[in-house]
């Protein structure tokens, strides 16, 4: 389930980021305990803590005390601008030098890419 | 239950099988023993539940365990069910001993896990597999709620379903009963995210005592061209190298700062994780690893 | 407390049951005996003297080597076992005796009406000491041999001279090889002699346990 090597509670973060992303976590909507996690991960539940540690101290998430932890409303505008500046490093550069090593123009890349606005951008 | 170990040595006639031991728990965390064979994992546990008298000290929330009733009756050791059942025992009687002596002992909570596990009542404990015995182990174990618990090797024979099903038991009864658990293994893979806090010892010695997950960010496999990534590796430590052709990778052990990665970029090297499992091997590995 | 009572409720029943049994047993013996032969032995002395000594060795051995690592891994230390072990030997031996009695009563009410014939047996006190001793000194054998291995070879000859000094005037006990009629101690001195005996392997079984470290077993 995990990677066993990058730290778990990043691989956690990461995961609870991409759901509020897509839109599968809404804003203020609560997510799963602590507790919950780890039985669910089979992970320690310390673990699982330090993750919605970090993602409080991201703002992603607010604990109500005593309730649970939810989603900020702001997070997912915060996250999709986090993921437009890293996404021509992360995504578009690495698969252009792909496109390159095995022979694709670019050209075909920019076609395929113009393909999909036409289909209404999926 | 806090745990303080100071200058444990435990010595079997000319054997040391731990020598000069000293660290601190600061308890209610799952802490996982990881160790080859021979490098002194039963011997520690039996010091620290008061099964031999240790040279050096070992205290628990303070208290010297060694025939201390006070300390003794927070602890429970599961080496082999052995320990805590006579062979030509059943397995009910096994666990009648457990709610005859032990306070905190659960007892509907002992029958259900022995469900889980498929142990039958009424079987001798001779009788029982090899998975069984470790399961019937657990058990007591888990049953005994006992502020400091100790499970060694307690996988041995399980297969892989009965495994799984004790690492969710295991979970499930620290998240409702928060306590020390100590837990020895050779299987680090598998039971690497369910373990809070990390000791590595070999030959009788702590090699390290770490959080698991900053451990697991420790190592860093180095990939690239074999005279920059001996470059780059010159003052680190270095746990393990191999060479494919003009490539080389390395584990580096230790933590990588900004100014080492942009270094590393620039040399067009590539750094990749290592896995908790393989960081161990190699930092027990006297046989041919650099220290 | 505690301890002691589950050593003490278990053990003697499981005890008593077998002195039962083993009575039911001679009993339906002698009377098959009868059919070939004159009986003019009494056997339940045959148990009581002899078999029930060895019983009781085992019950000491079985204190010790078992009970007690099952103890320290329940978290009782081994003062409380010791504590518990000892007063655990007195209500047993105190139990067997009080069987052995009950036995030698149904026996004679049972050979007078055969009208058969018995040897002679010895008092209660003689019993009682004797199986004290016995206990006792299985509970040191265990000890020594958990604790030194190989090495508990050296409680053997203690042992021996412990157990030898119970038989020396116990009717029906067996004639002891070579050293038959050479303690000179009759009388009071004699029942002296028997409690110093179980409260030196007592002693024994206190010293060497007291800090014995709990091995793994296979």
């Amino acid at each position: 389930m995990f990677d066993d090597r990058s730290p778990i509670y990043r691989q956690i973060a990461d995961r609870i980021k991409a759901d509020v992303v897509s839109g599968a976590l809404k804003a203020d909507e609560q997510v799963m305990s602590t507790n919950q996690y780890a039985s669910y991960y089979r992970i320690n539940p310390a673990t699982a803590a330090k993750a919605f540690q970090q993602l409080v101290d991201e703002q992603v998430l607010y604990k109500k005390r005593g309730i649970g932890m939810f989603v900020s409303a702001q997070a997912r505008d915060m996250l999709r601008a986090q993921g437009r500046e890293t996404f021509f490093g992360e995504v578009v550069d690495p698969m252009v030098a792909e496109a390159l090593a095995i022979g694709i123009p670019l050209a075909d890349v920019i076609r395929r890419i113009e393909q999909h606005e036409n289909n209404g951008g999926v | 239950m806090r745990v303080d170990v100071q200058g444990l040595t435990v010595r079997y006639g000319d054997v040391t099988a731990i020598d000069d031991m000293s660290f601190s728990l600061s308890g209610n965390k799952i802490y996982g023993l990881l160790g080859r064979n021979g490098s002194g994992k039963t011997s520690l546990m039996s010091a620290l539940a008061g099964y031999r008298r240790p040279s050096g000290s070992v205290q628990l929330d303070g208290l010297p365990v060694f025939e201390n009733a006070a300390a003794t009756r927070q602890v429970c050791l599961v080496r082999h069910t052995a320990d805590a059942a006579d062979k030509g025992d059943k397995v009910s009687h096994v666990l009648a001993y457990g709610a005859a002596w032990r306070d905190t002992w659960d007892n509907d909570y002992a029958l259900e896990l022995a469900e889980l596990f498929k142990i039958g009542l009424k079987t001798k404990v001779g009788e029982l597999s090899l998975g069984q015995r470790s399961a019937l182990g657990v058990v007591i174990g888990l049953a005994s709620r006992s502020p400091l618990t100790m499970l060694d090797e307690s996988h041995l024979g399980m297969d892989t379903p009965t495994r799984y099903a004790f690492y969710d038991a295991l979970l499930h009864d620290f998240m409702e009963n928060p306590r020390t658990i100590i837990i020895s293994t050779h299987l680090i893979e598998e039971l690497a995210s369910l373990l809070e806090e990390v000791l590595i010892i070999d030959g009788g010695r702590l090699v390290l005592q770490e959080e698991a997950d900053v451990l697991r960010s420790r190592g860093t496999e180095v990939t690239g061209n074999a005279s920059d990534v001996d470059d780059f590796t010159l003052g680190l430590t270095v746990l393990s190298e191999k060479s494919l052709g003009r490539t080389k990778a390395a584990m580096v052990y230790g933590t990588l700062d900004d100014e080492q990665l942009v270094r590393a970029r620039r040399l067009g090297l590539e750094l990749g994780p290592i896995a908790l499992q393989d960081l161990f091997v190699h930092l027990t590995d006297t046989v041919g690893g650099k220290r | 407390m505690k301890t002691f009572r589950l050593l003490t409720a278990s053990l003697t029943t499981f005890s008593a049951m077998v002195a039962g049994g083993a009575f039911a047993f001679v009993v339906a013996l002698t009377f098959v005996v009868s059919v070939f032969r004159d009986v003019e032995i009494s056997a339940w002395n045959v148990v009581a003297s002899q078999i029930g000594p060895w019983f009781l060795l085992f019950m000491g051995v079985y204190a010790i080597h078992t009970m007690l690592p099952i103890a320290v891994a329940h978290g009782r230390t081994r003062r409380e076992f010791l504590v518990a072990a000892s007063g655990f030997s007195v209500v047993l031996a105190l139990v067997m005796t009080a069987v052995e009695w009950l036995g030698f009563l149904a026996e004679g009410g049972i050979y007078s009406l055969m009208d058969w014939r018995a040897d002679e047996h010895s008092t209660q006190l003689t019993y009682l000491l004797m199986y004290l001793v016995w206990i006792a000194v299985g509970m040191l054998c265990a000890a020594a041999f958990d604790r030194f291995g190989a090495g508990g070879t050296f409680v053997l000859p203690v042992a021996l001279a412990l157990v030898v000094v119970t038989r020396v005037q116990v009717p029906g006990s067996g004639n002891l090889p070579f050293i038959d009629g050479i303690p000179d101690v009759h009388g009071p001195e004699w029942h002296v002699l028997l409690a110093v005996s179980f409260v030196a392997a007592l002693a024994g079984t206190w010293a060497i346990a007291r800090d014995m470290p709990i091995r793994t077993r296979t």
